[in-house]
């Protein structure tokens, strides 16, 4: 259960409270400065426009709209969120209008309201990717591209997400058209997310983020049949975050590449687990929906966390984990006559 | 904060997503919770922002604070607004109350049954375009189950008994009727019937069960108020009815259909479940036309709920 200051929310929307004595946030993701590690996260935002009401877009360290693709694509058949223990089910099924339509209607007010966009595309082959990156590449305004080649709602991406080999094509392949800093985000749905992150910076990635939603199923068991209209989903929220800082923990400890972490952030106190894990940056995704000022009061609470720990600059923080040596396991020797079963 | 670039609440052009500029996020009092019916409770929050600026059919995102579970909130209609805390109407400027009835139903219901009067749960609104003011002689509102809690505020506008909301707002003439057809599925379900019984209301029950009024679906009722011998004669039906029904999915498509075979104007206000209510998740699409014909997946949150019934592809 979150503490109390993820429910005390600032009146209508969210003022910038007076920092502690201005403890520098900036924070660099390889190529890309941010202003702060405070980002939003893609799908879970709109595409600014919409929360403009409640948040003050130009504080964000950083807005990713939702994930566009070369195409419209109308989306899954609803039921499209399920809401579940803590968490939350959902398979939107990438619904977009698509790129053309992004750039008319979608970047021209993003570019505009001051924080650095982050575009999040997504294809079922790398050469989409490609398409997209090279039509993305020199449009003013764009910070970042963020790859999601990890949606567990469209078949083609997760192969992506999950083969080393095609990762690394589709991060080689954006990389050859486009200047701009790369993002790429992985899925938590593998065998080792550190095979999958080390083949995100062999192919040049400047940063990956950590992690999109893990695969989930919910029933209804009276009428014998799944609560998602695409059977399966992505699960979001406070139920995954232990297993996105799981992630974000394995690839620190293997990868030398900028981590952003996302997963089930709801307090400050859950941004503070990850930038001493080895976040450089958070995104903030479904904490969105339950409380639209999220991001501004986590960014309000930040200074006074950091000065907790006595730090100077978001450096002193990141990654800073003291992780115990693990002492090796004793071979098992099971006493003679005991059951093989017996654990 | 202020109107940005879309335009007055409630009025935004068919297809223009009505962003949630004007929605205020806060904490909101409950001042009474109290049962009405089987399994309907009456909700009133102190939330000034969301009472004093609501029009019918609009709703508010409305959270238990310090839970993740239930973890998002869900919308509800407002119901009705007052000035004072034990019910006075007042000038809608000035309402600071904001009534939500509910059906105890899933996780959230379940939760929200048990906070007490005194506490604070969170609201953020009001949300969406809601219902305009149909000019006709005769309105009649169609509600299945919890759905008339998007209805009583408009029949009480068109009767010249309420305003709500902008003082722009337009307001038609006061001669008019304005009738119920109300359908539940027994008859202690019927939460709220004196609201629109006292705002003088011609109220019709229909129960599946024959418990209350005629046994069988609001669209038996219609029937059997317009389509009798001695009825309004269908012919006349085109211009002087308007239908504005709110119901589950099954029941306003039928009611849709009623309508369009009749030629009667109808708008539908969709109860599609929300994660945000706000724009941000695409969890709330229903299939809605545009003047081609063709259909897309629209976010009800911000594009309705409110719909020309003939928009949507049910
Ligand atoms: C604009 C609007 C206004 C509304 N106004 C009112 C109102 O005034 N009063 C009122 O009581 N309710 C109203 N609702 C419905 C309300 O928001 C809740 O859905 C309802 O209260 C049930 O919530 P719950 O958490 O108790 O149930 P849940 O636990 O969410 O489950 C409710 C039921 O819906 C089903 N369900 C769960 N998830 C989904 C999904 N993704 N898609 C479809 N079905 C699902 C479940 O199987 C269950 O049977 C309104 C909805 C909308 C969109
Ligand atoms: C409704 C919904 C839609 C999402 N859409 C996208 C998307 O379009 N692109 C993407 O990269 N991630 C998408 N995500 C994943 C989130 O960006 C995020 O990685 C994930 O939800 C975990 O973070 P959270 O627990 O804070 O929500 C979506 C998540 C949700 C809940
Ligand atoms: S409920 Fe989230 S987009 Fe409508």
């Amino acid at each position: 259960m979150p503490p109390p200051e993820s429910v005390v929310p600032s009146p209508a929307m969210a003022t910038p409270q007076p920092a502690s004595p201005a403890i520098p946030l900036t924070v660099s993701l390889g190529r890309l400065r941010l202003p702060n590690p405070i980002m939003v996260a893609s799908g879970t935002f709109g595409y600014g426009r919409e929360m403009s009401g409640f948040v003050d877009l130009a504080r964000l360290g950083g807005v990713v709209p939702k994930t566009i693709t070369p195409l419209p694509r109308p989306g899954n058949t609803p039921w499209r969120t399920v809401e579940t223990a803590a968490g939350l089910l959902n398979s939107i099924g990438l619904d977009n209008d698509g790129i053309d339509s992004f750039l008319a209607r979608q970047l021209p007010f993003l570019v505009r309201c001051g924080a650095p966009v982050i575009v999040s595309i997504a294809g079922g082959s790398q050469a989409d990717f490609v398409a997209l990156a090279s039509r993305l590449d020199g449009v003013p305004g764009i910070a970042a591209l963020e790859l999601n080649i990890s949606c567990p709602n469209v078949s083609h991406g997760i192969d992506m997400g999950t083969d080393p080999v095609a990762c690394r094509g589709v991060v080689e392949g954006v990389r050859s058209v486009t200047a701009l800093p790369i993002l790429a985000k992985l899925t938590p749905n593998v065998t080792s997310i550190v095979e999958i992150a080390r083949a995100a910076k062999d192919g040049g990635a400047d940063a990956v983020t950590l992690i999109n939603t893990c695969q989930g199923m919910a029933v209804d068991w009276r009428r014998r049949r799944p609560l998602l209209g695409n059977v399966i989903g992505g699960l979001s929220g406070p139920a995954i975050k232990p297993i996105a800082l799981r992630c974000v923990h394995q690839v620190r400890q293997a990868v030398d590449i900028p981590i952003v972490g996302v997963g089930g952030i709801m307090t400050i106190d859950d941004c503070m687990e990850f930038f001493v894990t080895g976040a450089s940056a958070v995104q903030i995704g479904t904490a969105n929906f339950a409380e639209p000022i999220a991001s501004a009061r986590l960014l309000d609470g930040l200074p006074a966390a950091l000065a907790e720990l006595g730090a100077t600059g978001m450096a002193d923080v990141i990654g800073t984990l003291a992780v115990p040596q693990r002492a090796p396991c004793p071979p098992a020797t099971p006493p003679s006559g005991s059951s093989p079963h017996a654990t | 904060m202020s109107a940005g670039t879309s335009s007055t609440v409630g009025e935004q052009p068919a297809g223009q997503p009505c962003y949630a500029d004007a929605a205020s996020y806060s904490p909101a009092r409950i001042v009474a919770h109290t049962k009405i019916a089987d399994n309907t409770w009456r909700l009133r929050l102190d939330c000034p922002a969301i009472a004093s600026t609501a029009i019918p059919g609009q709703f508010a995102m409305v959270r238990i604070p310090h839970r993740s579970d239930p973890l998002l909130a869900r919308p509800l209609a407002v119901y009705d607004t007052f000035a004072d805390a034990s019910g006075e109407a007042g000038e809608a400027p000035l309402r600071r109350y904001a009534d939500f009835i509910y059906a105890v139903h899933g996780r959230f219901t379940t939760a929200l049954r048990e906070v007490p009067v005194g506490h604070e749960l969170i609201a953020w609104g009001p949300l969406g375009n809601g219902f305009q003011i149909p000019a006709v002689e005769h309105l009649v509102l169609v509600a299945g189950g919890i759905g008339q809690t998007a209805l009583l505020g408009l029949g009480r506008e068109r009767l010249g008994q309420a305003a709500y909301g902008p003082a722009s707002r337009l307001q038609p003439p006061r001669s008019g009727r304005v009738t119920c057809c109300w359908g539940a599925r027994h008859a202690g379900l019927f939460g709220g019937i004196e609201d629109y019984r006292s705002a003088g209301i011609d109220v019709h029950q229909a129960t599946l069960d024959g418990s209350a009024g005629l046994r069988g679906t609001v669209v038996d009722l219609l029937d059997s108020l317009f389509d009798q011998p001695g009825a309004v004669p269908p012919a006349a039906h085109t211009r002087r009815l308007h239908i504005a029904c709110c119901g589950p999915d099954p029941m306003m498509a039928a009611v849709a259909r009623w309508a369009a075979a009749r030629q009667i104007s109808c708008d539908v206000s969709l109860e599609a479940p929300m994660a945000c209510g706000i724009g941000i998740c695409f969890t709330c699409v229903a299939r809605v036309r545009d003047d081609s014909g063709s259909w897309d997946y629209r976010r009800t949150c911000i594009e309705g709920p409110v719909f020309d019934a003939t928009r949507i592809e049910w």
